[in-house]
């Protein structure tokens, strides 16, 4: 199956992010099966990697004002976490 | 009396079809930044608005871009004369609005056509509705771009209309910056938020043309009696399904919920009416919906913000300077009028007065930065009298050489401001301070006659019968202008 892909904003310095831990973000789904749920956000718990392959999905990463950055890193999600209760 | 309006968005666009300011565009165009590029190249080129009847993924939805980014459209949204001057359709929305309030009427349900499809509850999501993605780098899907919000205070049941941007998170969550000056950041941060209250909330997206109008008016008159003011006949309102609260009958789409007062989620960056993107992804003000109504073969309505002009320049700048009219006109200044530049992204106000006195141009300044409306501007020219304030070049040129370099420019610091000031630092914008400027280009009341500069130019250095001697004869001298 061909991996997902998703892409976080990243607010801070991008060499301060912690790889191989997990941690809560903002991801945004890039890659829906049902196309008109594109850019769907969602808190997650996930692990990432600045390695393109570690994980099984693709992570591409923005800075504060949407600017794309080259490469994509990878991610792996471990569960999506509901704020609305 | 009623003017020659529009009902709803429908009847509007098929005023612009026959003022030849219409593309309607049948090859399907993606919502995914496709839709966006052409509505910001609208702009840009001033062009006609694009009118969409096939969106990507969204079969039977609609989309009209642009519909308000020129005074051409405004004016047909006010029944003139498309070709009315803007000193014209600024008397003419002054006279309206200085009348008495038109209060809304209420309809049934049957009779309102937003209510021929009902989502409610798990149906609800806002990911059925064609949100676009309108700039490439945008925080995310701006489902409400040219809408406005419904609220009610909870105290005093006044009712407010604002256009307040809605990002979809996901299938129930907006997100949006509600500012804490704003009329319903006042209500839901000072009413609701302390007694840890929702507040419920309706978004109305494709209302006729004079409510969207309204809901950019800075008025203190309730937006729901000012559009029919404009109208001339009151507003058609109809009950929201899931509150109390009540929306425009013919509106397209309607969007129910609540406010959370205990949970802020990130929203943004997204391409601003300044012309840049510059507002932080930050936590920001969460809606949550319940119930999506609208009518069939619904049209959404999308503005793009970005380098001017789109409809939140131009009608902003004109509503916030009509109201600065109205104030100042309150207060006997005499003004001449004011004129805010669309292309200033409502930066910068330009006041004619005639100099009666000395200070009078302070006095100018201390009364607009002192009003509500102040966080919205940074910039006031006072101009003479016998400045054109609509001309560009006529005020450039008293700024550039009546405005005393140092005399003439005073700053007023630690004033409000907003977040989306691009050229504020970060802190500045963290806190939504500003700073504003006046500058002054009226000559001093104390100068000698004999010292006063001669404006140099055709209908002042001239005898009578000199100019009307060239006028008459300017086309036999060969000139075809």
């Amino acid at each position: 199956m061909a991996s997902k892909e998703y892409d976080t904003f990243i607010l801070s310095d991008l060499s301060g992010v912690p790889e191989d831990q997990e941690m809560e973000m903002i991801l945004r789904d890039l890659t829906p099966t049902d196309r008109r749920y594109k850019y769907r956000s969602f808190y997650a718990s996930a692990i990432v990697s600045k390695s393109e392959s570690k994980y099984p999905d693709l992570l591409w990463v923005r800075l504060g004002r949407g600017q794309l950055q080259e490469k994509p890193w990878s991610i792996k999600i471990i569960k999506e976490v509901n704020k609305f209760g | 009396m009623p003017y020659p309006v529009f009902k709803d968005n429908r009847e509007f666009i098929k005023a612009l079809e026959v003022n030849n300011d219409l593309v309607t565009i049948q090859q399907e165009v993606d919502w995914d930044l496709e839709l966006g590029a052409i509505v910001r190249r609208v702009c840009e080129k001033k062009s006609a608005s694009p009118y969409f009847k096939k969106i990507k993924d969204y079969p039977g939805f609609e989309a009209l871009g642009a519909p308000l980014a020129t005074y051409k459209r405004l004016a047909i949204a006010m029944g003139m004369n498309p070709d009315a001057s803007v000193p014209e359709i600024s008397n003419e929305y002054v006279r309206r609005t200085t009348q008495e309030p038109v209060h809304p009427i209420l309809v049934e349900k049957k009779k309102a056509p937003c209510k021929e499809n009902i989502w409610l509850n798990k149906d609800a999501d806002l990911l059925k509705l064609p949100g676009p993605m309108v700039h490439d780098g945008d925080g995310g899907r701006y489902l409400a771009t040219w809408h406005f919000v419904v609220s009610k205070d909870p105290e005093t049941a006044s009712i407010n209309w604002g256009m307040y941007r809605q990002m979809v998170f996901d299938e129930k969550t907006m997100v949006g910056p509600v500012l804490p000056f704003s009329d319903m950041g006042k209500m839901f941060y000072g009413k609701y938020v302390p007694k840890n209250k929702p507040m419920p909330f309706a978004t109305v997206i494709g209302c006729d043309p004079l409510s969207g109008v309204a809901a950019c008016a800075p008025s203190p008159i309730p937006e729901d009696q000012f559009a029919g003011m404009l109208m001339g006949r009151p507003v058609e309102l109809v009950k929201c399904e899931t509150c109390d609260l009540q929306v425009p009958a013919h509106a397209e789409i309607i969007i129910e919920g609540e406010v959370l007062p205990n949970i802020k989620i990130e929203e943004a960056p997204f391409g601003e009416y300044t012309g840049y993107r510059t507002s932080p992804r930050e936590p920001r003000t969460v809606y949550r919906i319940k119930a999506i109504t609208f009518r069939n073969n619904p049209i959404m309505t999308v503005s793009n913000m970005g380098i001017p002009t789109d409809e939140g320049q131009l009608l902003r700048s004109f509503s916030l300077g009509l109201e600065m009219r109205k104030l100042l006109e309150s207060q006997g200044i005499p003004i001449t009028g004011v004129y805010m530049l669309p292309e200033s992204t409502h930066h910068l106000v330009v006041v004619g007065v005639k100099p009666a006195y000395s200070g009078i141009a302070s006095q100018i300044a201390n009364l607009v930065f002192g009003s509500k409306l102040s966080p919205w501007f940074t910039m006031v020219v006072v101009v003479d009298h016998e400045t054109d304030i609509y001309s560009k070049d006529d005020v450039i040129h008293a700024l550039c050489t009546k405005c005393h370099p140092s005399r003439g420019i005073r700053k007023y610091e630690q004033a409000p401001g907003t977040p989306l000031y691009p050229f504020a630092d970060p802190e500045e914008r963290k806190w939504s301070r500003g700073s504003q400027v006046l500058f002054d280009c009226t000559f001093p009341l104390d100068w000698p006659e004999s010292d006063l500069p001669i404006k140099v130019s055709f209908n002042n250095v001239y005898p009578k019968e000199v100019r009307e001697k060239v006028l008459k004869n300017w086309k036999s001298y060969g000139f075809k202008d």
